[in-house]
């Protein structure tokens, strides 16, 4: 450093060589964070609008009022469709969803682990044709395949026969919480299964040997090596099944009942159904955004950053 | 200790038999992998004998590929043998889990626990063992005391440099005492001058602890520093075993005496029992029980041959031959020769170390000179 410092000054004109004039760094510093604006613009606008301002009519639209023939008045601005959250069918349904939710996250977990590990340690070539089997069912329209449960589920479909088959006496699947989940964990099991593949692919298997070396049975080397360090793709995998199970629309609609109606039918009723309540089916939104927001908020605090 | 030899590749002659029990013997090991699509299996251990004596520094020896891994894994567990049987103190261990015998691994990559803090990950094998807590941390903290990590207890494995990353596998591995102590080039990761310290470091560390250490390594001078013993493999076979002596001076094959350092190999036609000839037909000595005219080849350490001029007063207790030198390379502790021997039916090249010390006859490109040895250092390779 020393050798490239100039002489003192002597003559106020001089300029030292090695410095540009201070604009023009900070020129350059401007076109380049503009080119990096550029180059998200398309994205930037799409989201602005057709998700931030969807989402501001939707927040404004909850303080509204519904008029006695069912149109919505932007006037006379209000809490009701807030306060009509805690009505009890609202609990009822929150409290349904949460539970389907729930069990549908630990039914895909349960079976998503087994195969994203047996995924992960397979050969490259295996791993390639099979992460395309699982990928399969999204080349084929979502509603259709939920159709497809329905004659599989119903009372004289396959599975329905074979539950008889082994001894179930008058088994009724269709219509209920049981066909909702397994519709819904039918829907959502990739979501499971992509995210705890690559935290399962991304573990160096010499610790699980690590582990059997010190004298670890193979439970014991999954439970203290494998489990924790694959918890990232547990956490992720969960939140995005659970997240759209939660809000689930279709597959309650088309394998549900009228005993089994979740938060995302009952919303969609407040805007295209019987009910035609638009306040109140923003106010829903807003509050399950709302709660969505926090839970993720609190799982980037917690575990996902140190993992 | 160096003098035993247990040891035999298979088509040897037996070994004479073990005066104590070997801390690990291997019979008839041989481990096949299955190949490609249609293809044959690979056979990357191919039918090996091997005895380690009980307290050495074992090492095994030879380039990637060679099988010295897949060896190592099946002491461990990681792999099950083909056939043949693995004995750890005399116990059948062949077909156990890794959980299940008296033995540790130092792995190459360390395969330290990522979410454990380095008392956890030396404390994970006694914990597995229900070793009591009083117990565990009176343990964890000599250990810790014996490769010098104190105060690093409660670091994560990321927070350390590679050769404390290093320390704690062998700290880890050493905590639950076992009978032999299992290590996958342990040293590879790390460079050249931390790789030396290791060297010695780890050769204290075992002769104080007194457990069998079985060395995997590629690195020749590695094995050299450091081991009782060495077996040399190669393409899934047991080539040579013994001391680094024996191993570095005697090699018994052209892929030995190439491996381990650098050799010159004289081609020979035996005359008789005690004599052979050169390409230029200069006589030297040797010990061989081949027949007249068999071709054999002899192998000369560089640094084991001697330089004069070629009107030198002749020594005949050294074996000499003429030739011209061609080549002088300057290498800072010593000067590199090398010398063209003429005449019979070949030239051929030999290369010449000479010590840089003061009093030394430096030569020039063109001189005539004869080469000599003592013909002990000259052996008879086998191949």
């Amino acid at each position: 450093m020393a050798t490239t410092l100039t002489p003192p000054d002597t003559d106020d004109t001089s300029v030292p060589p090695a410095d540009l004039p201070p604009g023009l760094e900070r020129n350059a510093e401007k076109a380049e964070s503009r080119r990096g604006f550029l180059i998200g613009l398309p994205a930037y606008a799409y989201l602005v609008l057709f998700f931030a301002i969807p989402l501001a009519i939707v927040v404004v639209y909850s303080f509204a009022t519904r008029s006695p023939s069912g149109l919505t008045v932007l006037a006379d601005w209000n809490l009701r469709s807030y306060v009509r959250l805690t009505d009890s069918l609202v609990l009822a349904i929150t409290w349904r969803s949460l539970w389907i939710a729930t069990f549908t996250t630990v039914v895909s977990l349960v079976v998503a682990y087994p195969f994203a590990y047996y995924l992960a340690t397979r050969p490259p070539r295996t791993r390639a044709i099979l992460l395309v089997l699982v990928m399969i069912p999204f080349w084929s329209n979502f509603l259709v395949r939920t159709f497809a449960w329905r004659l599989l589920l119903s009372s004289d479909g396959p599975v329905t026969r074979i539950l008889e088959f082994v001894g179930f006496a008058n088994p009724r699947l269709l219509f209920t919480p049981t066909a909702v989940i397994i519709g819904l964990v039918y829907g959502y099991l990739p979501f499971m299964i992509l995210p705890l593949y690559a935290s399962l692919e991304r573990m160096d298997h010499s610790l699980v040997e690590a582990a059997r070396d010190l004298y670890a049975t193979g439970w014991e080397a999954f439970r203290k090596v494998t489990w924790p360090l694959s918890k990232p793709g547990v956490i992720a995998g969960s939140i995005l099944v659970f997240i759209p199970s939660f809000g689930a629309y279709v597959t309650p609609e088309v394998l549900g009942g009228t005993g089994t109606t979740m938060l995302g039918s009952y919303i969609g009723r407040q805007f295209v159904g019987t009910a035609s309540d638009w306040p109140f089916g923003s106010s829903l939104s807003v509050a399950i955004l709302f709660v969505m927001m926090i839970a993720a908020m609190f799982y980037f605090r917690s575990g996902g950053k140190d993992l | 200790m160096s003098e035993m030899t247990e040891v035999t590749t298979t088509g040897q002659t037996a070994a004479p038999a073990p005066t104590e029990t070997p801390a690990v013997s291997l019979h008839a090991v041989t481990k096949r992998f299955p190949g490609g699509k249609g293809s044959e299996p690979v056979v990357a251990v191919d039918h090996i004998d091997l005895g380690i004596i009980d307290g050495e520094f074992f090492s095994l020896l030879g380039p990637s590929g060679c099988g010295k891994t897949t060896t190592l894994r099946m002491i461990a567990g990681f792999e099950y043998p083909s056939a043949g049987s693995i004995r750890i103190f005399d116990e059948e261990v062949g077909l156990k889990p890794p959980n299940k015998r008296p033995v540790n691994t130092v792995f190459q990559s360390y395969a330290l626990f990522p979410h454990m803090t380095v008392a956890q990950n030396i404390a994970f094998g006694l914990e597995m063992k229900d070793v009591g807590r009083d117990e565990i941390q009176r343990r964890v903290a000599e250990v810790i005391d014996l490769v010098q990590l104190e105060g690093r207890e409660n670091r994560k494995p990321k927070q350390l440099s590679g050769g404390q990353q290093q320390r704690v596998a062998l700290a880890r591995a050493l905590v639950n005492r076992p009978k032999v102590l299992l290590l996958d080039e342990p040293l590879g990761a790390l460079d050249l001058k931390l790789r030396q310290a290791m060297q010695i470091e780890l050769k204290q560390m075992q002769e104080k602890v007194g457990i069998t250490f079985v060395y995997v390594t590629h690195d020749q001078e590695e094995a050299l520093t450091m081991s009782d013993r060495i077996a040399v493999m190669d393409s899934g076979n047991l080539l040579q075993v013994g001391s680094p002596e024996e191993i570095y001076d005697h090699p018994r094959t052209r892929f030995v005496a190439d491996f381990i350092g650098e050799t010159n190999l004289l081609e020979a036609t035996v005359v008789d029992r005690r004599t052979a000839e050169l390409g230029d037909g200069t006589p030297v000595r040797l010990d061989s029980d081949a027949a007249t005219g068999t071709a054999v080849t002899l192998a000369v350490r560089p640094e084991k041959l001697g330089l004069v001029r070629a009107d030198a007063e002749r020594n005949h207790d050294l074996d000499a031959v003429h030739g011209t030198v061609d080549r002088v390379t300057f290498m800072g502790n010593a000067i590199a020769y090398h010398v063209t021997i003429e005449g019979g039916r070949i030239p051929f090249g030999i290369e010449i170390r000479q010590g840089n010390a003061p009093g030394i006859e430096h030569f020039a490109v063109g001189d005539e000179v004869r080469v000599r040895w003592a013909p002990s250092s000259a052996s008879v390779l086998e191949d």
